[in-house]
């Protein structure tokens, strides 16, 4: 690991501050993928702002019709959160299903999400409840965060402050485990709102997506049968040592399915 | 659970003396040894599969603040230190020898631990930076520069045996050894009679050790004497010492060796690593401790790996399922270096396993690849072999219509016909094979298969059942050595050249201690591990720790006491053959006068009385070489549950029964089963080193992608431990390291094999991924590399 | 370079470290204290699970100067005295460890899984709430009966 300077505010305004005009500043939410990167000698930074002591990055709470989620609440908080599973069950297992339990101990939704990990299980909460982003400036559409492999929507020197997810009427999580990593090979987040049924998809390509298909037939009817016959098209997805594009297109149906089942619970 | 133990003698369950130290932390793995003054090295590892090395620049690393020396093979040459010597063959008597057809020598180089001339696997040490610190060695090795001319590369076994495949070695081709064993005509002729014959072409990958503590050495040069210490973690001693001192080109008592705690070996850390003799060099040049440890991700590309064969065989039966002959071709893959043949050598000779064979051909070859070096590993070649002829039973109980267990109790070999000698020239002790297997379908519920298999059906879960029976052949190194100490205060030394990488040592050779001595298992120490202090010895490999050590300790045992007889009798004015020894204690047989076993070490160190041969510690040592080979042998039953979505498979019984002659320390016993049945089951569903064909890149370089099996993909276990005495071994004893893993892989596809059974799938390459198993249920063809359909139909497996 | 002060088992340490300096080499190469093991680079393995502040984390993925003014609990301070910790016991007493390098770090998380799932450990709660610890020896079975005995005894003290 190359070294940097360790910085960690107490106040949001500092950590913004101190990121600016270094453009080799990283900020340090949980550590839990910037860390090992950081070992393997794969990213090299001058600076990491860790944001542990920022309290307004804590906490969940209840809003109305959504719940909200400071950035750096960590996974095992939100599995565990009463809030949570009374109102997003769903989001609880997905928080619950990251990693292993010492990652989750440590790891962060916002970093998670800042990182888009294609094979990241938030994203797929993120994309499938239709959350949005909030920061320091502004607030962003899920729609429109995940860009692309590692790549969001965040501009130099932004901070996440917290995601603000819509209680939906239903939603299920289902993932397949990746069998070393633990990450999802695939992992379908299904999500009926009042706006319609959302259906979005991590593991399976360089970003997460959302299974339109999918949502046209689930409006229809909410029910895992009425995905019997949906293809997948296998096109743009990834293939590895673990599973085949085409594996991972039939693995989206089964997971997709196994969603509704748990939302309909 | 098991009773608690009772005792500390042989054969009880005694929780282990060597926890106290681990579970607190107080563990000594090479690791936490710090030498004072030390520096760090980082090896600079091949990017590439095969290139040549045109030139090393590390001028630039030099440079870097903190860096004491950046070391090539350039700079091992010119100090005249040698390759490391490999050790191809098992020359063990008991072993059956392998020879080229053609009368040749088998091809043998010896590997530099840093080659000059070319890189051949991704990962293979090419320079060492020595620096104050181990991220000072890093942003070194970041900046040596080598200038590679990349070449073209084999990786996959079969690949590698054919006549134009690209050579690992300029002067030889990749076959290192084509050898033909057992009768071939008489084997064609059993084939030309036979009513069925099963076929079967597979490959039983290639897959990482993976003890949890990396690899790891910290060299010592100590300049007056010229000697080097060399701390690290081996399953070997005195061989690791010899080959060390070889490579160093210095006389063996001008290297100590010492070994402490190791974390785990399983046989690919048997042999020497070329980081150890670097550790040592790197020490004298720099003039300070220099200490290596391994990363993981540096572990999977640069660790030992093991398995990798391919197998063309068929087995010949009559028209009742008689089994009349097997022949085929085996094709081990030794990864770069002409390290170790054991996968063709002890694989082959027990290819019939515990079956009645009345005739046999092999051809066996080894080959050299652009892949990580292979070595032993678990059970080496017997688990490959043993796949192959449980899968075959299975495939001929299909071809022929008969039920498989019934195949396999018309040909298991009868007690009556013990000792048997196979169609390989191997001959088994005894063992009560039938029994055996009878017990583990009794204890596995088969029976009750049917019921569990059409409940499993109405959770939309299809439900398969294995059975599958083993043998191994038990060597390595013939000879061994115990020098026992008892001391005044009734402590008792133990000096042995065996090595503990976790089977608990510390614990069971003292309950022969306390067994045969009547010495407290706490009152016995065990030295191992420091060539200063242990002169002779094997280590620990092939299951020849307890095997070996047992005979050793117990003829020395048997010394102090008949020397304690002696003293005794002469103290209590009887002749020695009036005092009997039992439980610490002699006792006249007329008079009953009695001295401890301690008094009596107390009596020979403080008396001036006693005549000239009886003074002195109450020592003895035992020296032998033991030629013969152990046989333990075994069953196991698995059950698992497929999900058809997801072609998942979870194992939902595994139960087993094993041999082991006689059980000196049942807990332990059934811990080295459970652990075998997971590296088997490792191997079966999820390990695997996958090498890119095209570029030799291995694609499972990290725990994020080589599948580790964890707590959630396994049971609890049902083992059964049966104790027929050996006739190889004076006290009856079996090795019991290895049955775990042995039949593992073949019961668990048997198993897969049978849940997939209604949808036509006869057999499952391994690991049977969930990805494999769903195309299998689809008839679509298994992948074995990352390729289209249409190619994968292309490409034999073998 | 910076300095940490972290309470370990009990005792307020003081270095100066680099702040690349990760946790389990501050515990490892500053103190000393080698209970704690780097099983892997990528934090699949566990062999370095500690407690921080009361919850067991991975050593290797967290910087030192991250844990200023921490408690850091690792397997050297959890035994009193003499006496040892029921999930130490526990892994005695069923064989729960072989060659012991991943030992420490599992006894960590197992004791961690009691704070999280409570005392009455089933086997399917145990198996999955180990998924962040890899064991090479034991195939996990004992490990599995050590934890649950060790979580009923950790009530009784």
């Amino acid at each position: 690991m190359h070294d940097f300077t360790y910085h960690h505010p107490n106040l949001l305004s500092d950590a913004a501050g101190l990121l600016g005009g270094k453009p080799e500043a990283k900020l340090l939410a949980g550590g839990m993928s910037l860390l090992p990167s950081l070992k393997l000698r794969l990213a090299r930074y001058s600076d990491l702002v860790d944001l542990k002591a920022i309290a307004d990055l804590q906490g969940i709470k209840r809003a109305g019709d959504a719940v909200v989620i400071g950035a750096m609440t960590r996974h095992a908080v939100v599995a565990a959160s009463d809030v949570v599973k009374q109102a997003i069950p769903a989001l609880a297992v997905l928080a619950g299903g990251i990693g292993d339990p010492l990652v989750r101990n440590r790891g962060t939704i916002g970093g998670s999400i800042a990182n888009a990990d294609p094979a990241a299980d938030y994203p797929a909460g993120v994309l499938g409840l239709g959350a949005t982003i909030i920061t320091d400036r502004r607030e962003i559409a899920g729609e429109d965060f995940f860009l692309g492999l590692f790549e969001v929507a965040l501009e130099p020197g932004e901070i996440i402050t917290a995601v603000r997810f819509p209680i939906p009427l239903r939603a299920g999580y289902a993932k397949l485990p990746h069998p070393a990593s633990r990450f999802a090979l695939v992992g379908v987040m299904v999500a009926k709102t009042r706006a319609g049924v959302r259906v979005a998809v991590t593991g399976a390509a360089a970003t997460v997506f959302r299974l339109t298909q999918a949502e046209a037939a689930l409006d229809a009817d909410f029910s895992a049968a009425a995905l019997d016959g949906i293809e997948v098209d296998a096109g743009e997805f990834s293939s590895d040592i673990h599973a085949s594009a085409e594996y991972r297109a039939h693995a989206i149906t089964v997971m997709a399915k196994r969603a509704i089942d748990a939302a309909l619970r | 659970m098991h009773a608690p133990a009772t005792s500390t003698r042989i054969g009880q369950p005694v929780p282990r003396k060597e926890d106290l130290r681990l579970i607190t932390g107080k563990g000594r793995y090479t690791d936490d040894m710090n030498l004072d003054g030390q520096a760090y090295a980082v090896m600079v590892r091949s990017p590439h599969a095969h290139a040549l090395i045109r030139s090393i620049d590390s001028a630039e690393a030099q440079a870097v603040p903190g860096v004491l020396a950046v070391l090539t093979g350039f700079d091992f040459i010119e100090d005249k230190l040698n390759p490391i010597p490999n050790k191809t063959f098992s020359m063990h008597p008991a072993e059956m020898p392998l020879i080229n057809f053609d009368g040749t020598p088998a091809f043998n180089v010896s590997d530099y631990p840093l080659p000059a001339d070319k890189a051949r696997f991704v990962g293979e040490a090419i320079a060492m930076v020595v620096a104050e610190t181990i991220a000072a060695a890093k942003d070194g090795a970041d900046r040596v520069v080598i200038d590679y001319e990349p070449l073209p590369c084999v990786t996959y076994t079969v690949d590698a045996a054919s006549p134009d495949a690209v050579r690992v070695r300029d002067e030889h081709d990749n076959i290192c050894i084509d050898a033909q064993v057992g009768d071939a005509e008489a084997t064609a002729a059993a084939f030309r009679s036979a009513a069925h014959v099963a076929r079967i072409k597979t490959w039983v990958p290639r897959v990482a050790g993976s003890p949890m503590e990396p690899r790891a050495a910290v060299g010592d040069f100590d300049a007056k004497t010229g000697r080097y210490t060399i701390y690290t973690c081996s399953g070997s001693t005195l061989r690791l010492r010899r080959d060390i001192a070889i490579v160093l080109n210095v006389p063996e008592p001008h290297v100590r060796l010492v070994i402490r705690d190791v974390g785990g070996n399983f046989g690919t850390r048997g042999a020497i690593f070329p980081e150890q003799p670097l550790v040592g060099w790197a020490a004298r040049r720099v003039g300070r401790p220099v200490k290596w440890t391994s990363e993981r991700s540096e572990a999977l590309l640069s660790d030992y790996q093991g398995r990798d064969l391919a197998v063309e065989a068929e087995l010949a039966l009559d028209k009742d399922g008689t089994f009349l002959a097997i022949r085929g071709s085996n094709v081990g893959n030794l990864g770069s270096h002409t390290g170790n043949f054991s996968m063709v050598q002890k694989g082959v000779e027990i290819m019939s396993s515990i079956y009645r064979m009345p005739t046999a051909h092999f051809r066996a070859r080894a080959v050299l690849s652009h892949t990580a070096p292979t070595r032993p590993y678990r059970s080496s070649g017997r688990p490959e072999v043993i796949f192959v002829m449980e899968r075959l039973i299975d495939l001929a109980a299909r071809e022929s219509g008969l039920d498989r267990v019934e195949l396999r109790r018309r040909n298991l070999i009868l007690e009556a016909e013990l000792p048997y000698k196979n169609p390989f020239g191997m001959v088994y002790d005894s063992g009560a094979y039938h029994k055996v297997m009878e017990r583990t379908l009794e204890l596995a519920d088969w029976r009750g298969f049917a019921e569990r298999k059409a409940e499993a059906r109405k959770r939309g879960k299809y439900r398969g059942i294995g059975v599958a029976n083993y043998v191994d052949t038990a060597t390595g190194i013939p000879r061994e050595k115990a020098e026992l100490t008892v001391h005044a205060n009734g402590s008792v030394d133990v000096v042995i050249g065996t090595v503990s990488n976790g089977q608990g040592h510390e614990t069971s050779f003292a309950q022969l201690i306390n067994e045969w001595l009547g010495v407290p298992i706490d009152k016995v120490r065990l030295i191992t591990g420091d060539t200063d202090i242990v002169t002779v010895g094997g280590g620990t490999h092939s299951g020849r720790g307890m095997r070996l050590g047992s005979i050793v300790i117990w003829h020395a045992s048997n010394k102090i006491i008949e020397r304690g007889k002696q003293v005794v009798g002469l103290l209590l004015q009887k002749s020695p053959g009036e005092i009997a020894f039992s439980n610490g204690l002699f006792v006249a047989a007329v008079g009953g006068q009695s001295m401890t076993l301690s008094e009596v070490a107390g009596a020979v160190t403080s008396r001036t009385d006693l005549p000239p041969e009886l003074r002195g510690p109450l020592m003895a040592e035992c020296d032998e070489t033991i030629n013969d080979a152990g046989f333990p042998y075994g069953c196991h039953v698995s059950e698992v549950e497929i999900d058809p979505d997801l072609g998942n498979v979870e194992i939902i019984r595994h139960t087993t029964v094993d041999d082991v002659g006689r059980a000196v320390n049942p807990l332990i016993i059934h811990g080295q089963t459970h652990g075998g049945i997971a590296q088997g089951v490792g191997q079966a569903l999820l390990e695997h080193c996958f090498y890119d064909a095209s570029s030799g890149q291995l694609l499972s370089g990290s725990f994020m992608d080589y599948a580790m099996p964890r707590a959630d993909v396994l049971p609890f276990f049902t083992t059964e431990i049966s104790e027929v005495p050996s006739t190889t071994h004076p006290l009856g004893m079996r090795p019991a390291g290895e049955g775990g893993t042995t039949p593992a892989l073949g019961v668990v596809i048997n198993a897969i094999v049978d849940a997939l059974s209604d949808f036509g799938v006869t057999h499952m390459e391994m690991p049977a991924t969930p990805e494999r198993i769903w195309r299998a249920i689809r008839g679509k063809p298994q992948r074995s590399r990352i390729v289209p359909d249409a190619v994968e139909q292309q490409i034999s497996l073998t | 370079m910076p300095t940490v002060s972290i309470t370990v088992n009990g005792e307020l340490r003081s270095a100066e470290v680099e702040g690349r300096t990760l946790l389990v080499h501050f515990l490892r190469d500053h103190l000393r204290l080698t209970g704690t093991h780097v099983g892997c680079d990528t934090s699949q393995c566990g062999a370095c699970t500690v407690h921080v502040d009361g919850v067991a984390i991975k050593s290797c993925s967290a910087l030192a100067v991250a844990c200023d003014g921490a408690s850091v609990t690792t397997i050297e301070g959890l035994a009193v005295a003499d006496q040892l910790h029921p999930m130490q016991q526990a892994f005695h007493e069923n064989h729960g460890l072989q060659c012991g390098f991943c030992t420490p770090g599992m006894i960590m998380s197992a004791i961690d899984m009691v704070r999280r799932n409570g005392h009455d450990l089933d086997e399917h709660t145990i198996r999955t709430q180990l998924d962040g610890n890899i064991c090479r020896c034991t195939g996990y079975h004992n490990i599995v009966r050590a934890v649950q005995a060790g979580a009923a005894a950790m009530r009784e003290r």
